[in-house]
């Protein structure tokens, strides 16, 4: 499977391996489709073949980092799970900061109605599993970060 | 063609007769509705019983919505209909109908108001037995009313005419369908009433024609529904598809079997009505879909088909579905089922396998 093949081959062991049967999608990376959006994979199910040509994103990929790889900055998504004390034992983390990538980088493309904000991140954050209850502070993060970046609202600011 | 006419005229003057019962019903059943023998609470629990053998709430409960107050939408070629409120509501519910008034409803599609749509399925329920109409009445008008008005039906004209159901009930509803077996043990028999009239399996399973009459040259040949279609559950159809009378009676008591789940229009079937029969009825059902000698199950033979189609076709296989489904399509127990021997990949049709890889299995 696409997880082991991330944490065995490739060393980067931020994809979490939860359940291990597509239920909890800790694991899941970001495809970028070649028509510019993106969706969510569970790499537990999905097998490393699966990806040969196509372009991913792991949570690894997701701050800024200088010339030496080294982290920089946060993303938005990132810094908001910090700011709002999101998670406890974060492990279910990686997922969620994912699906709260993929769904920015959506409204980016296609803003949402201030009165769908909230049903929006609901579906978006949905299928995420998290063993600490962290979902309330999860959604106000992003919230936060979707209310707070230009360009994500139509007829809000 | 003269067998046909003598039996249409037939039916013309059944028809006329039912609308001259009509009229009486709707006279008295005013006076006559509060001067029921009070039910026993016996029958109140069989009325539940059958009622679940019915699968009322199927259709007359909305998502989340109260039980039997109606609102469910039911997708038609004609337009949606919704399921009505069933509730004893005086104002939107059955609340002011008599036994006799739900028995002409449950078997000629004939309310105190006006004709019914054959969404509902008294072209099934017609020849339902008239205590175990009277035992589901008496559990309805047990239960609480709810003051739901009906939603309105997005019908297409000429559908939206009520008056031309007299001419589709006096020409399409027959009193028996066929049988697709052959039996006559006490529980073929039984599987016979609880499959035809009760669980109205032929309602999805048997093709329709082009008036919406289900043809019964067909009978629950298979059928094309919404997305997903109703497979063919004749006994050869079953056996084609691996089915044994005992993994039959394992679906519908738990919706699962060696050849896979209820999904699509027949989990809310399991959920709502099969799993809450009694053993020996649904050992019955099983028994009058594969006959008193049910044909031997087919085992799985191996395609033909293009080596290189093949080939590129097990390599998405195993990317994709190989992790719950299992490497060889045995899949995990609790997790997928598999797929190895599965009902709807041994289909001919390969709609419904497309279908749920494209939209998913509701959970
Ligand atoms: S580990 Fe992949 S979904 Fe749970
Ligand atoms: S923070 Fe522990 S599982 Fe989500």
């Amino acid at each position: 499977m696409m997880i082991d093949f991330l944490h065995e081959y490739l060393n980067l062991t931020g994809s979490r391996l939860g359940c291990g049967q597509g239920v909890c999608h800790a694991c899941v990376l970001i495809h970028d489709r070649e028509d510019g959006t993106s969706e969510e994979i569970r790499t537990c199910i999905t097998g490393a073949h699966f990806f040969g040509g196509k372009t991913i994103r792991t949570v690894e990929g997701l701050a800024r980092r200088n010339d030496k790889g080294e982290v920089v900055e946060l993303s938005a998504v990132q810094q908001a799970f910090l700011t709002h004390y999101s998670f406890q034992c974060g492990y279910c983390t990686p997922g969620f900061v994912n699906a709260a990538t993929v769904l920015v980088e959506k409204l980016k493309r296609e803003p949402v109605e201030k009165d769908k904000v909230e049903e929006t991140i609901t579906e978006a954050l949905n299928e995420h599993i998290c063993r600490c209850t962290g979902y309330v502070r999860y959604f106000e993060a992003v919230k936060d970060v979707v209310l707070s970046t230009p360009g994500l609202v139509k007829g809000g600011k | 063609m003269m067998v046909r006419f003598k039996n249409t005229m037939l039916k013309l003057a059944l028809a006329g007769l039912i609308g001259a019962a009509l009229v009486g019903c709707g006279a008295s059943s005013q006076g006559s509705a509060n001067a029921e023998v009070p039910a026993s609470a016996e029958q109140v629990a069989r009325g539940r019983y059958l009622a679940r053998a019915g699968d009322c709430a199927a259709c007359h409960t909305a998502k989340d919505g109260a039980p039997f107050a109606g609102g469910y939408p039911l997708h038609t070629p004609f337009g949606t209909i919704h399921g009505t409120n069933i509730t004893p509501d005086k104002e939107h519910g059955i609340g002011g109908w008599s036994s006799d008034d739900f028995y002409l409803a449950m078997t000629d599609g004939v309310t105190p108001d006006h004709r019914l749509y054959p969404a509902m399925p008294y072209t099934s329920y017609r020849a339902m037995k008239r205590e175990d109409s009277d035992a589901i009445y008496a559990y309805l008008m047990a239960q609480k009313p709810v003051a739901q008005p009906n939603l309105e039906n997005g019908l297409s004209f000429p559908f939206n005419i009520r008056a031309g159901l007299w001419f589709w009930q006096a020409l399409f509803v027959e009193d028996k369908q066929p049988d697709v077996s052959a039996g006559s043990s006490a529980s073929w028999q039984r599987g016979r009433y609880v499959s035809n009239v009760l669980g109205h399996c032929a309602e999805c399973h048997t093709p329709r024609k082009f008036s919406g009459q289900m043809d019964f040259s067909r009978q629950l040949q298979g059928n094309t529904l919404d997305r997903i279609g109703a497979p063919d559950i004749t006994p050869e159809g079953l056996a084609a598809r691996g089915w044994t009378l005992k993994d039959l009676n394992a679906f519908f008591a738990t919706g699962l079997a060696p050849q896979g789940s209820a999904y699509g229009e027949m989990y809310p079937v399991v959920h709502l009505s099969t799993q809450h029969l009694s053993k020996s009825d649904l050992s019955a059902m099983s028994t009058y879909l594969l006959g008193d000698k049910p044909p031997a199950p087919q085992p799985v033979r191996p395609v033909a088909a293009d080596a290189a189609e093949l080939q590129a076709g097990r390599q998405v296989c195993t990317a994709v579905c190989a992790g719950c489904h299992g490497g060889q399509g045995e899949g995990k127990p609790h997790v997928a089922v598999a797929m190895k021997g599965n009902s709807t990949v041994r289909l001919k049709d390969a709609r419904n396998l497309i279908v749920a890889t494209l939209d998913g299995i509701e959970e």
